[in-house]
């Protein structure tokens, strides 16, 4: 393990981290206003239609995906009596189709920016830099599933996750990343820009799913605003 | 001190119980609750303030307009107007949606912000005042050298304007004028401004600031073709009509040619009252206007054939009304207050007789002062000839004989007139009439009775007006003649005839006519007719006109509350109009001011003279032998000559060397100056600029445009004006190649282009005119001065105040002028410039004895050598006015002492104003700074001009208002001041008419009243308190007896067809698909005034977002173009480029663009003119008719936007076929 290892794999992951956290906080803090997905829609309602639907619903599957590969333990699954190829067959069958149409949806959309005048006239860097970092994100992650398609010589689950998940409870393991092929790294590399940008731009509408309006009472009442 | 939590720590609030209620239903909801203020600050504001919108559509609005955070975010209608009274409708609510939407403009992209200047124009500038010492030079190193002049001026209307500091625009502005005046003369700089009444402040400013420098100011009334010249030739006065709360007492209400929800919107609710009240409501009108859906008739009128509808009419109410049961009402009022008892002789005409002139007192021997301007009538009790009191002779020899008492003026006899002599007749005269239509023009024998008289010893036949006009009409009254068996007859002007014309069923017309007589028998005269632009834009309006009001008058209707005409085109009363007046033609420090009628300057200015194809001689008279001339130029030349028409630039050289000359050859008095000019004159030494239009010596220079959108709005032959008067890329197809020659005028084969060397704009909006000039001043908006307004809609005085400060760098018009005036002070001291004296001509004026100047209504040429030029009597009056270019300034912002030395007044009445001018004085404060102006009072300020201009008009101030009519009650003998003396201590000031509207105080300035809270109707003074109308024969004119009258067969009311304009001639561009040619009309539009908020995204959203035309369903099919369409609509003026609105609502034949569709949108290419589409205006010019030229005879004199020829433009045909390929011309 070389000091290039340690600092991608030991180090990387807590500055990612720290601005990601912190940069929603402040973000929340400071502008209210434009904690915003900063919709396009009424612009050009047409084009954006089939590209978001295919990227969101993809998006959306790859995320789940992810969680069961990554944060799920290995051993639960043995537990279960799943084996590696079963695993990875369904991993595959679902994750394939939903990388390719997540894919191909933030091409539409890509495609959508630099063409319709009105929403390229109104994009701003961070609008760039958030098709940017996806488009490699999602690139390098595609290009490790298929480069590992066979999944003879590489598990994930036994390298990468455990990684993952000892970063979160400060069990740092970089040397279980020194063996990971070439493209996964790529991939996490990649994930670790879009981290970095995420809170600073329209990516921070994930964390506004309306979860809360689920367990409201239907009739609600304010309280006077109590004087100091 | 309050702890501010985060946003984030009060959104963390998952651990805290919840509070719920009512089985779970419901729940308390914690967090911040600041969002909320937004709705309880909804209707906060910082303030509140009361204006108006200084707009021309009359309404004159009372609005309250609300400022948030310093911002005006809209503005709601006032609801506190003084009540009509008990028994009528309020007047509120006042105000439309136009009006509600102007506070998009302060903050719009089309404010113009700061001065503009070109910056081709800029850079030569510049680089001029470097390489001269001073600036007088510097500008004529660039406009001398036509390169460098032509530079700026062919890139007018194609952007590159750029912003300039106010010191260096007003530098160049001031060195152009003052070249100019240095050069050419002071009257070769223009200023064009209209309709005071809407913010007469403003309007005044320019208007002050122009009669200082000796320039001319233009008029609007006539040049927009919204003066009805009728109103003059029937009354003597411009145009004065009922407030609208005044429909309400009418029974019978017509609207013709009128469409009143859609351009009197704030006042439509009266016409809905009146109905709810049982007034039965008429429209007639081509199309299925909105006013027609207020129509219990409707009389759907071929367009432009209105008068053949209103000749039946008058045909149907002579006949039974007066030959065959004459009304008792009809006869009283017929007698007292119109002319036809009057009589006027006869003379031998093509084998039979014509009418020719009144019969005067100095015909008949009376020796009497001005006894060729006393007609007569014939004295039942006395059975002779007598001259009744109130004739236009009375007014002048002030001897307290002017009044309609029906009185013998010399012997003091009640006078029983005859108003017809038929029964009691020498003769049965066949008397030739004139007739038209569109295929001929023919003569009438009418059978008329006449008398014998004989005068000078030779026997001459006379007539009554009424008999001429029961003859003229074609009534049958059993004596012979070419006259109607019956209605079916089609002999004019029968409601058979008139069938063919007009499409109006007969039926309908005599049942429409009895009705409106009956109703007028029935009530005393509550008939009204509401007329409007739809039959006052024609070449012949005014001949529609006569033909409608003779109805009203035929009935008794006239003077009556609830009855007679209501015009309400343009015009808008402009109550304190004495203050006003002083202020706006700098009357207080010198005069007179040079006021000019605006449709002749533009007629020359923009060389639509050069191009006239339709000879006069195929408009004139079948009664008369040939035409004086056979092109309208040379009218208008003669007209300049005998001092009819004002004529501005005046000579082919500079007033001030005329007036050199004149003291170099030792003239002293004005007089003797005056005589020398005649002599210079006949003897062709000098001569007048419009025999030599296109001399470089006779054209304007400068032209200063505010509160207006000349170029594209109201511009007709807008390709004209951009080809001669700018210079500019044009999209003319015309050529003048084979048109009518002059014979007065100067043809020179190479017309100059771009005569303008300046064009400056004043505005808050970048509209068509101000993309054409090359200066443009940012002015302050409705919201930001301090200006007062008046309409002729309701009877108050309407304040303007700042909501906001004027943004960006944008001042008031008022402010403007100022810094103009600044400029020209400081140059003309850099320059060390003497006073100058100018030689200034006049016309002979209305409301001045020199109404008097040429009796008999005969045209004596003294060019001819019919008679000598004699200054104020066959030609204009010559005076010496003296103008001190380094004094602008100082006596633009203080009002000179004239006003309490010299006579004051209004309409032929003056009186004296020393105390009130101290008064004014010690109300507004005095300048101190030892200049010219040192004493005087200041009005520095606009607020301070409103205040002077309230306290000095006999409206707003009690006590003038009992000395205006102490001063008439001298001239008439008649007892007069109670229409005032009970508001004699009142005298408005700004701050009660910002609190509240105020009823303005009766006057003599206008004819109606206001006393006892009366609701205003025009004319009702002169009916019921016995003051003559300001007409020859002091009565309400049925008979016009000027030669120019006889020679257009308009002595009496008549139809006349619309003129036969095909759209090309030859050489018409090659036909593409399908095409059809369409009667082009261009009325008014319901979702802007004029430009006005047209442009405005709130209106622009209610209809199609750009310009259109509208066609018929059937039209439109006829050339495949289906709605929403892009159409091309063109003829030899040029094109217009437009969107179809297809419509079963429009009549077939005709096409209607709304006038002043902006084009900042929507404006592609045509192949025609390898440019983009043009206006509204590219397919129309003006066409002057020679009648509204007459002067220096009584009714027919001068008055500035009293009388002169029109700027009409409604006869003219366009084709129209679907646009090839919509080409937006952007690369």
């Amino acid at each position: 393990m070389n000091l290039i290892d340690l600092l991608l794999w030991g180090i990387f992951p807590y500055i990612v981290l720290t601005i990601f956290i912190g940069g929603h906080i402040y973000r929340y803090q400071r502008d209210q206003f434009g904690w915003s997905t900063k919709s396009s829609e009424f612009l050009d309602k047409k084009s954006i239609r089939i590209g978001s639907q295919l990227f969101h619903w993809g998006i959306l599957i790859v995320f789940g995906g992810h969680f069961l590969g990554l944060i799920v333990p290995v051993e639960l699954y043995n537990s279960l009596g799943i084996s590696q190829h079963t695993y990875h067959t369904v991993a595959l069958v679902f994750g394939i189709p939903a990388g390719i149409a997540a894919f191909v949806g933030l091409i539409l959309l890509y495609y959508r920016r630099l063409t319709v005048k009105r929403v390229k006239a109104t994009s701003s860097k961070g609008d760039w830099a958030v098709l940017f970092f996806l488009l490699i994100v999602i690139g390098s992650g595609l290009s490790a599933t298929f480069a590992n398609i066979d999944a003879h010589e590489f598990d994930y689950r036994t390298t990468i996750a455990p990684w993952l998940r000892g970063l979160f409870v400060f069990q740092v393991q970089p040397e279980l990343m020194t063996g990971v092929p070439v493209w996964f790294k790529f991939h996490i590399t990649a994930f670790y820009g879009i981290a970095v940008v995420w809170p600073f731009t329209r990516l921070v509408h994930v964390f506004s799913l309306p979860l809360r309006y689920m367990r409201r009472n239907y009739v609600v009442y304010r309280s006077r605003t109590r004087k100091a | 001190m309050k702890k501010k939590h985060s946003p984030l720590w009060k959104r963390l609030t998952y651990m805290k119980p919840k509070e719920t209620y009512s089985d779970n239903h419901s729940q308390l909801l914690e967090g911040n609750r600041e969002w909320e203020n937004v709705y309880r600050r909804r209707w906060q504001h910082d303030k509140v303030i009361r204006s108006t919108h200084g707009v021309n559509c009359t309404g004159s609005c009372s609005w309250n307009i609300y400022v948030k955070d310093g911002i005006v975010t809209w503005e709601g209608q006032q609801l506190d107007y003084p009540t009509t009274g008990p028994d009528m409708p309020e007047f509120e609510p006042r105000g439309c949606p136009r009006g509600a939407s102007f506070s998009w403009y302060i903050y719009s992209p089309l404010r113009v912000k700061y001065p503009y200047i070109r910056k081709k124009l800029l850079l030569l500038w510049r680089e001029a005042l470097e390489n001269h010492s001073n600036a007088l030079e510097a500008w004529a190193s660039i406009i001398e050298d036509s390169e460098k002049a032509n530079l700026y001026k062919r890139a007018r209307g194609k952007g590159g304007l750029i912003r300039a500091e106010w010191d260096e625009v007003t530098k160049l502005v001031a060195a152009s004028s003052l070249y100019t005046i240095k050069k050419y003369g002071p009257d070769r700089n223009v200023g064009f401004s209209p309709i005071p009444a809407m913010s007469m402040i403003s309007h005044a400013a320019g208007s002050r600031f122009m009669s200082l420098m000796g320039g001319p100011m233009l008029s609007f009334y006539d040049w927009y073709a919204d003066l009805p010249p009728a109103s003059p030739q029937i009354w003597g006065d411009q145009t004065d009509v009922p407030e609208s709360s005044d429909w309400f007492n009418s029974s019978y209400i017509m609207t013709w040619g009128s469409n009143v929800p859609l351009t009197r919107t704030p006042d439509a609710h009266f016409l809905v009252e009146a109905r709810y009240k049982g007034t039965k409501v008429v429209s007639v009108s081509p199309d299925y206007a909105e006013s027609t859906k207020f129509a219990d008739d409707w009389m759907s009128v071929k367009q432009g054939t209105d008068g053949a509808v209103a000749m039946a009419m008058g045909h149907v109410i002579l006949n039974e009304f007066y030959h065959q049961n004459m009304q008792p009402y009809f006869e009283s009022y017929a007698k007292q207050y119109t002319d036809f008892p009057f009589v006027v002789r006869l003379k031998k005409g093509k084998g039979h007789y014509v009418a020719d002139r009144f019969l005067h007192a100095k015909d008949l021997g009376i020796e009497s002062e001005n006894s060729e301007w006393k007609p007569s009538m014939f004295n039942k009790a006395t059975n002779t000839f007598a001259i009744p009191q109130g004739t236009m002779g009375s007014r002048w020899d002030d001897k307290g004989k002017w009044n309609l008492h029906l009185v013998d003026e010399f012997t003091e006899e009640a006078i029983d007139p005859t108003i017809s002599f038929l029964g009691q007749e020498d003769e049965i005269a066949t008397v030739n009439m004139p007739y038209f239509d569109a295929e001929t023009r023919n003569i009438l024998h009418r059978a008329v009775p006449v008398k014998e008289v004989a005068i000078d010893g030779e026997k001459t036949y006379v007539a009554t007006v009424y008999d001429l006009m029961l003859a003229n009409y074609g009534i049958d009254r059993g004596i012979g003649g070419e006259s109607a068996k019956s209605y079916d007859d089609d002999t004019p002007f029968t409601p058979a005839w008139q069938e063919k014309i007009t499409g109006v069923k007969r039926e309908l017309v005599t049942k429409i006519a009895r009705e409106f007589a009956q109703n007028a028998v029935d009530t005393n005269g509550r008939s009204m007719i509401i007329v409007g632009a739809g039959i006052n834009h024609w070449y012949n309006s005014d001949t529609i006109y006569r033909a409608v009001v003779n109805l009203v008058i035929m009935v008794g209707a006239q003077g009556v509350n609830g009855g007679g005409w209501a015009h309400y085109v343009g015009q808008e009363k402009l109550r304190p109009t004495e203050g006003w007046t002083n202020v706006a033609t700098a009357k207080d420090w010198h005069g007179p001011a040079k006021l000019m009628n605006g449709t002749s300057f533009f007629y020359f200015a923009t060389g639509q003279w050069r191009y006239e194809e339709i000879p006069v001689s195929s408009l004139t008279a079948a009664t008369v032998d040939k035409p004086r001339y056979e092109h309208y130029g040379d009218y208008n030349v003669l007209a300049a000559r005998l001092g009819w028409l004002p004529a501005y630039p005046t000579f082919d050289r500079n007033g001030i060397d005329v007036y050199k000359e004149a003291i170099a050859n030792g003239c002293e008095t004005t007089e003797e100056i005056g005589n020398y000019v005649a002599k210079q004159l006949k003897e062709r030494k000098l001569k007048f600029a419009i025999e030599d239009p296109d001399a470089p010596e006779s054209f304007p220079r400068n032209l200063f445009v505010w509160r207006a959108n000349l170029i594209s709005s109201s511009g007709k032959g807008h390709e004209y004006f951009l080809k001669h008067l700018l210079g500019t890329t044009h999209g003319l197809l015309n050529t003048d190649e084979d048109s009518l020659r002059p014979e007065e005028i100067t043809w020179r084969d190479e017309t100059p282009e771009g005569k303008l060397d300046l064009l400056i704009n004043l505005d808050f909006r970048m509209a068509g005119t101000a993309l054409y000039s090359d200066v443009i001043l940012p002015a302050a908006t409705w919201y930001e001065k301090h200006d007062l307004s008046s309409t002729d809609m309701h009877p108050f005085v309407h304040p303007f105040n700042p909501a906001i400060a004027s943004p960006w760098e944008s001042k008031s018009d008022w402010d403007i002028f100022k810094e103009l005036a600044k400029g020209i002070s400081n140059l003309a001291k850099e320059l060390k410039m003497e006073p100058v004296k100018e030689v200034v001509a006049t016309p002979l004026l209305h409301d001045t004895p020199q109404e008097m100047a040429q009796p008999f209504g005969e045209i004596k040429d003294w060019s001819k050598g019919e008679c000598e030029p004699i200054p104020g009597r066959t030609m204009p009056q010559i005076h010496v006015v003296e103008y001190d270019y380094k004094e602008i300034y100082s006596k633009l912002t203080a009002l000179g002492p004239n006003i309490g030395s010299k006579p004051y007044g209004t309409k032929g009445i003056n009186w004296e104003m020393k105390e009130e001018y101290e008064k004014v004085k010690h109300t507004i404060g005095t300048v101190q700074n030892e200049s010219v102006a040192d004493g005087c009072p200041d009005i520095t300020s606009a607020r301070d001009a409103c205040e002077a201009v309230l306290m000095l008009s006999s409206t707003t101030n009690g006590k003038v208002a009992v000395k205006a009519w102490k001063a008439l009650e001298e001239k008439t003998n008649l007892k007069l001041t109670d229409l005032a003396e009970e508001r004699e201590e009142e005298c408005f000031t700004f701050d009660q008419i910002t609190a509240q509207p105020k009823t303005v105080i009766t006057s003599p300035a206008f004819s109606g009243s206001e006393k006892g809270g009366r609701r205003y109707s025009p004319f009702t003074t002169n009916i019921e308190r016995m003051i003559p109308f300001r007409t020859i024969t002091g009565r309400q004119s049925y008979f016009l007896d000027h030669e120019m009258m006889h020679e257009f067969g308009e002595s009496m009311a008549t139809f006349k067809p619309i003129l036969d304009h095909t759209p090309f001639k030859a050489d018409r561009p090659k036909v593409e698909g399908k095409e059809i040619v369409l009667n082009y009309l261009t009325p008014h539009n319901k979702w802007s005034i004029h430009s006005m908020y047209f442009d405005s995204q709130p209106m622009l959203t209610l209809f199609r977002g750009g310009p259109t035309i509208w066609l018929n369903k059937d039209d439109a099919a006829e050339i495949d173009v289906e709605d929403n369409e892009w159409i091309e609509c063109f003829n030899r003026n040029g094109v217009v480029v437009a969107r179809a609105v297809v419509s079963h609502r429009i009549p077939r034949s005709v096409a209607f663009m709304h006038h002043a569709q902006d084009r900042h949108i929507h404006v592609p290419g045509t192949k025609l003119t390898q440019n983009r589409g043009g206006t509204h205006n590219s397919p129309t010019r003006i066409h002057v008719k020679p009648t509204h030229m007459i002067g220096g005879y009584a009714q027919l004199s001068y008055g500035f936007n009293y009388y002169g020829t029109t700027g009409n433009q409604r006869d003219l045909n366009v084709i129209i076929r679907k646009l090839g390929e919509v080409d937006w011309l952007e690369n």
